[in-house]
């Protein structure tokens, strides 16, 4: 911002603030201490008065950046809504006279902290300033789709129906994928009993009709690179030739392929050509076109068992540990085939837990049963083949005995394996200017940390997120249907259509330079200066998005579309070159360079407690609401995710005097809460070398201490602070106190 | 509020539970204008009554914090609490829809500091745990409730507790003049996000909601194990207030059952699986927990959580459903009947504390909807054309646990915004 | 074997459910059951029965003919409809389980010193005579049923029951020197036997 920083503090006096503390005082300090333009008291700041007050200021008197001391960044929000200014918050409400006893004794450190928050949110707000549009952001509308079974289909026609070009990847040489290979599908509307056409052949002519969908058969991806609004993508078909694309989303439906049954001979796969898999089952059914199915040699079938979790919910080697959710409902489908048809044939369903939730399943669970269809709760152990006779050994579970059935045809239900391509994580990316497409790779991303989507969990490119199902790892790209979790025709089609949602508001986002999600509507953007950089990759390697590349000169590129403006490059970066606009190593660093450090004979110590915004800060405001008290040493400065951590803020407090560094992230590990995927993991890492720093200052190692605290952990937060605080009466005061 | 601006470029969301967030959320971070009606007094809904999600353990305020950060930072949404719809006309692209907002006693004006709650001495049951805890006639529904701003009970309205609450607001945010509102809005398209409730376990004869004070359900049970819950995270039976550590599970208390609700509800058998975690934490080795079931329906890739519990050495598995729950009078302990049909054991066990996991039923009964939409035998919305542009998102359309309610509010919101921007012509 | 249960053996050879959906009185529910075990929970008989109604279902769709019809099991059932009531499904397994009695029974593999069958018997032999219960002799002949001694045992039991009854005037001594019946019993008789011929013209049916 060319103009002059002028800022104004403003002080409420509400909530019982100007009771307990001295608010003139404040005042004095804002412009004293941190040189405040103007500071202003007021009974109310956040009624209409107040809020008019500020608004003059901004009108009238230049002021452009806004500190307003009073009660949680979290609560007022809509009241301290000033537009193109910066804003900060200095919390006295929640963060000191609702955490601190109201008695004489307290008076003193309470009025010490109440004027170091207001220093800090005038010192934050100098560092701030009100981001801009990048010059990087583009525009391009056009969605493509990876993938031509039914979730690429869904998504491509639900993308132009609202509005949306759509590119069209198919690796086949037709649309339809498993769908398209199915005779009927599991019924969507109620009742739910009788079977469904597959839907299939509307869809291919809903696109073969459409003017903003382009199919490319026989195609897969050989290079896509850039950023959402900007991404290029090489298309290339099975003879060779390639065609360059340039897209703003991409939706990865690239679904999933049959477990290979052949791993499976104790249940006499490979032996008989009568023991078939669900698909094989189906393709038999397409093939009958609603006569009698026949054996593959042509003879009549009177009975059917159908095994259930062939090969699935098994640690078993080879086996899949998970369960692919339709087999069920899926088995249930397939005997309805023979049923329907003709219901003299014998058709039982072998499981162990019948999974067919909702309203639908059961239904269609009942109107199976309707139809005769039978199920024995049981677990197989073997099918033997001889001759032609099929026997299904098994313990039926209810009657609690091994027992065996004679059948004519033997169906496996095994599962879905994701057609997620590469495993980042085993195969790294070829070395700049070193590039070379990967046929096994399903999107042969030109990023840094690999050729695809980072999996989840079971080859599955899942959001981890219960909350936000679509938040891949990989800005712009969604992944949607089988190759994002198991599941049957009616949730890839519901599915794909929330990730066509997703990817629409990406390209429109992207267009604005605008954040995606988490930090959705966020202006700003990694800014780097280049010539301070040393080339260590750090800032590539940890960006939990893989929003960072490096170019030919082997400096990174930061890719903004990419970026979640978490600020975890900005943590790892050792010589301090990356900053966003309204987040910066100085603009936390100056907060807790500003607070008055007292020397040793004072005996009031400080603590700089760094706490995740996201988790550790509202569980901090929560314990306020609930009165829980702590020490009044502590001076906490919300972060936006551990990850943006970086190490000189440690060091810097501790060389200014600071007693005890405490920092409050989310959990990590496997069932992490960061919301920033990686921030807290990487953060923990990087703090368990602070030791080093400890050392060189001669400092004891309990100085420092970091913590996963989760949003409930309203008992436990201020425990943490307390506990630092006893450690620092036991261990004594910092001797860096000047 | 004379203010309210919609076109019929607007989103109209009804419900402000995770689905309606989330669909409100997901259209106005793409740009289009979102009017989020609840009909109480904060948004969040059922899940703002949860413990922990399962599989993650992790916990729903968490997101919910995400999502209320998200609401502040964008100007899109306009949201209305304690209104509800009235009526609905029109068609697809332009709806004229009746908007009917309960006073809520207090206005903007209000900093949450609480000093109403402090001089008001009328107390009633506390809806957000269930009744198991009172709170104030003048209240904040609870420590994450947002808007964050305290509601006053229309009971207290005329006694002289609503005059102590209004002179104790130095901010003159207490408003007793305040007076229903009604509200006509035009908006091309309508995501209808009303979410479910508990199955009334009092219909469920057998197992003696009624009349056993040990026996509740499981929604109960989460605000039990909450630290923010009425007994501080401890698990208290209600007969009297002793620790319970041996605690049964009865799935399917009310779904799968053509005497209650026909259909299978299932988030219950993960939310059974991810109680029984609630039991171990609280007590280690002494916790033990039995889930009396018909099917473990832990699907898909979530099985893996099913398959961590069952290797728990005290949590046991019973195939059953129970027949009937009677009180053994000395101890107070539920003692629950049945036969495990594993091999046709009967039993007899005594647990101290029971847990029905109660099924999932629209909110909106199928009679009651303000408008003609196409709902099926379960009271589910079904996705149809003659729904116009109406449309279903969570638990409106099926029984959905949080993830995937999350994905059809998300899909709802696109076809929400193929609507408006058909009715805006920018689809090109 | 009878011969109508060869009959059905031959009929039916591979499948018992589709014998029971088509012979036993609500049959066709048998497949409905999803194995819940809430009627073996809930029947107050339930300590007595071998196999319970869930069970005896299972066994139905797991083809154990002999085992099911031989099973005293389904004699057991006193009408109290709980397994009804709560049954989830729906199914009437009240009536299933008369209806497998009956059925096991018309094919002479009911147990035979099965007593609810024995005084089911008595009950319909007595009831048939006349067109009425006969209490006094419908008593007598339960008494008497598992031998002479055992008979003057439970008949002595039951004197004050028996005084009582006679006093109240709820059963005549005159009773057992013919005692009373329906107006025709004549046409009673032609009902029953047409109804007989009915049922064995169905087996014969079954036979070819």
């Amino acid at each position: 911002m060319a103009d002059e920083i002028k800022i104004g503090a403003y002080i409420c006096q509400g909530c019982g603030i100007g009771d307990r503390v001295d608010t003139a005082q404040m005042a004095q300090v804002a412009q004293r201490d941190a040189k405040a333009s103007i500071a202003r008291e007021h009974e109310f700041l956040c009624n209409a008065e107040g809020v008019k007050m500020i608004q003059d200021d901004i009108d009238n008197e230049g002021v452009n950046r806004v500190a307003i001391v009073a009660c949680s960044r979290r609560a007022k929000t809509e009241a301290f809504n000033f537009q193109n200014v910066a804003i900060t918050r200095g919390n006295i409400r929640e963060g000191v006279i609702w955490v601190r006893p109201d008695t004489d004794e307290a008076r003193e450190t309470t009025q010490d902290m109440a004027d170091d928050y207001t220093r800090m949110a005038v010192a934050e707000c100098k560092y701030i300033g009100v981001p801009d549009n990048s010059e990087e952001a583009q525009y391009n509308r056009t969605i493509m789709v990876v993938g031509g079974g039914i979730s690429g289909m869904t998504a491509a026609t639900e993308a132009a129906k609202a509005g949306y070009p759509v590119h069209l990847i198919e690796k086949t040489g037709a649309l339809g994928g498993a769908a398209a290979k199915s005779w009927k599908r599991i019924p969507q509307k109620s009742p739910y009993r009788d079977l469904e056409d597959t839907g299939v052949a509307e869809l291919i002519s809903e696109i073969e009709a459409s003017d903003k969908i382009t199919v490319h058969l026989n195609s897969t991806l050989t290079k896509t690179s850039g950023a959402p609004g900007r991404f290029s993508a090489d298309i290339t078909t099975e003879s060779g030739s390639t065609t360059t694309e340039n897209f703003g989303a991409i939706i990865q439906a690239s679904g999933y392929s049959e477990y290979d049954a052949n791993q499976l001979p104790e249940l006499g796969y490979g032996k008989s050509p009568n023991v078939v898999t669900q698909a094989e089952l189906d393709a038999m059914a397409l093939e009958a076109n609603g006569g009698p199915i026949k054996t593959k040699d042509g003879k009549d079938i009177n009975s059917v068992a159908f095994v259930q979790c062939a090969g699935q919910r098994s640690e078993k080697e080879g086996h899949l540990s998970y369960c692919s959710g339709h087999c069920c409902m899926s088995s249930v489908k397939q005997a309805m085939y023979f049923k329907d048809q003709n219901p003299a044939v014998d058709t039982n369903v072998i499981y162990t837990d019948l999974r067919m939730p909702g309203a639908g399943g059961e239904d269609f669970y009942r109107g199976g049963q309707e139809k005769g269809v039978t199920f024995t709760k049981g677990s197989v152990s073997e099918v033997v083949t001889s001759g032609s006779e099929l026997e299904v050994k098994f313990k039926d579970l209810i009657l609690n005995e091994d027992t065996s059935e004679k059948v004519d045809l033997v169906v496996l239900a095994t599962g879905q394996v994701a057609n997620s391509g590469l495993n980042i994580d085993e195969v790294g990316q070829d070395e700049p200017g070193e590039w070379q497409s990967n046929p096994e790779s399903i999107l042969n991303l030109s990023y840094r940390q690999g050729k695809d989507m980072p999996q989840l969990t079971k080859g599955f490119n899942d959001s981890h997120f219960i909350c936000f199902p679509y938040e891949t790892r990989r800005t712009g790209i969604y992944a949607c249907g089988p190759v994002r979790r198991p599941m049957d025709m009616q949730q890839a089609i519901e599915d794909a259509a929330g990730a066509t949602m997703k990817a629409i508001q990406a390209v429109e986002n992207a267009g604005k330079g605008r954040a995606a999600h988490p930090r959705a509507g966020d202006l700003s953007y990694p800014i780097f200066r280049r010539e301070g950089c040393t080339q260590c990759k750090r800032c590539t390697v940890e960006c939990p998005f893989g929003a960072i590349d490096e170019d030919e000169q082997r400096f990174p590129q930061f890719n903004e579309a990419r970026c979640r403006r978490c600020g975890t490059c900005m943590g790892a970066c050792p010589v301090r070159v990356i900053s966003f606009e309204n987040y910066s190593v100085d603009s936390v660093g100056q907060q807790l360079k500003i607070v008055d450090i007292p020397d040793e004979f004072e005996e009031k110590p400080r603590i700089l407690a760094l706490a995740c915004e996201n988790d550790a800060y509202p569980a901090l405001d929560m314990a306020a609401m609930n009165k829980v008290e702590y020490s009044a040493f502590v001076r906490i400065i919300p972060i936006r995710c551990l990850g943006s951590t970086n190490l000189i803020w440690i060091t810097d407090a501790l060389n200014s005097g600071y007693d005890g560094v405490v920092l409050m992230g989310c959990q990590k590990g496997e069932n992490y809460q960061c919301h920033f995927v990686r921030g807290s993991e990487i953060a923990h890492v990087r703090m368990s070398k602070v030791d080093d720093t400890l050392q060189s200052l001669s400092l004891e190692p309990e100085r420092v201490s970091v913590h996963e605290v989760a949003i409930t952990d309203i008992e436990r937060a201020p425990q943490i602070i307390n506990e630092m605080a006893e450690t620092i009466e036991n261990i004594g005061m910092s001797p860096f106190k000047f | 509020m004379a203010d309210i601006i919609a076109t019929n470029e607007t989103i109209l969301v009804v419900g402000g539970g995770i689905s309606g967030m989330t669909a409100a959320l997901e259209a106005a971070e793409y740009g289009k204008q979102i009017i989020l009606v609840e009909k109480n007094p904060s948004v969040g809904g059922r899940v703002s009554q949860l413990y922990k999600y399962f599989p993650k353990l992790c916990h729903p305020t968490c997101g919910q914090e995400i999502n209320q950060r998200r609401i502040k930072a964008n100007p899109n949404i306009r949201m209305m609490t304690m209104t509800e719809v009235t009526s609905v006309s029109g068609e697809e692209g332009n709806y004229s829809v009746t908007l009917t907002s309960q006073p809520r006693y207090v206005n903007e004006n209000c900093t949450a500091c609480g000093d109403c709650g402090d001089v008001v001495e009328a107390e009633f049951d506390d809806d957000y745990n269930y009744g198991l805890g009172k709170r104030k006639g003048v209240y904040l529904p609870h420590k994450m409730a947002y808007p964050q701003r305290y509601v006053l009970d229309p009971q207290i309205v005329g006694t002289p507790d609503a005059t102590k609450a209004a002179e104790a607001c130095k901010y003159g945010a207490i408003d007793l003049d305040m007076q229903e509102e009604t509200n006509t809005i035009t908006v091309g398209a309508i995501i209808w996000a009303t979410g479910w409730k508990p199955y009334d376990a009092n219909k469920i004869q057998p197992y003696g909601y009624d009349r056993i004070q040990n026996v509740i359900t499981s929604v109960e049970f989460e605000r039990l194990s909450d630290p923010h819950g009425p007994t501080g995270g401890k698990i208290l039976r209600p007969s009297d207030g002793k620790e319970a550590k041996d605690i049964a599970f009865i799935q399917c208390a009310g779904s799968r059952d053509q005497n209650y609700l026909k259909h299978c509800s299932r988030i219950c058998c993960m939310a059974s699986l991810k109680q029984t975690t609630y039991v171990r934490e609280r007590y280690g080795d002494e916790g033990k927990a039995s889930i009396y079931y018909i099917d473990i329906r832990a699907i898909d890739r979530i099985d893996d959580f099913y398959q961590k519990v069952q290797a728990d050495e005290n949590v046991h598995f019973i195939k059953s459903k129970v027949a009937n729950i009677v009180e053994d009078k000395a101890s107070g302990n539920p003692v629950l009947r049945g036969v495990d049909t594993e091999g046709y054991n009967r039993y007899e066990n005594p647990h101290e504390l029971v847990v029905l996991a109660v099924g999932m039923e629209p909110s909106v009964p199928a009679g009651d909807f303000p408008v003609t939409v196409k709902v099926n035998e379960h009271g589910f919305i079904e996705q149809d054309e003659s729904n116009g542009a109406i449309f279903a998102a969570g638990c409106s359309a099926d029984a959905l646990d949080v993830n995937r309610a999350v994905q059809s509010a998300t899909a709802s919101a696109l076809r929400a915004i193929q609507v408006v921007n058909r009715v805006a012509g920018t689809e090109g | 074997m009878s011969n109508l249960n060869q009959a059905m053996v031959e009929k039916y050879r591979n499948s018992f459910l589709q014998e029971v959906q088509a012979n036993v009185e609500e049959g066709d529910w048998v497949k409905m059951c999803m194995q819940c075990g809430v009627c073996a929970g809930s029947c107050p008989m339930g300590p007595y029965w071998e196999h319970p109604p869930q069970e005896i279902f299972m066994m139905i769709r797991a083809g154990k003919r002999e085992e099911v019809l031989s099973s005293d099991s389904m004699w057991m059932c006193t009408s109290c409809y709980n397994c009804i009531a709560r049954c989830p499904r729906g199914l009437p397994i009240t009536h299933i389980m008369h209806g497998l009695a009956h059925y096991a029974d018309r094919l002479g593999l009911a147990p035979k010193e099965q007593p609810t069958r024995k005084f089911a018997n008595k009950f319909w032999d007595n009831l048939t005579k006349k067109g009425r219960v006969n209490e006094l002799k419908l008593g007598l002949a339960l008494y008497f049923m598992n031998g002479f001694f055992e008979g003057i045992k439970v008949a002595l039991a039951n004197q004050k029951l028996g005084l009582n009854m006679l006093k109240a005037k709820r059963m005549s001594i005159a009773e057992m020197f013919g005692g009373h019946g329906v107006k025709d019993s004549n046409g009673l008789h032609a009902i029953l036997k047409k109804a007989r011929e009915i049922e064995l013209a169905k087996a014969d049916e079954f036979k070819g």
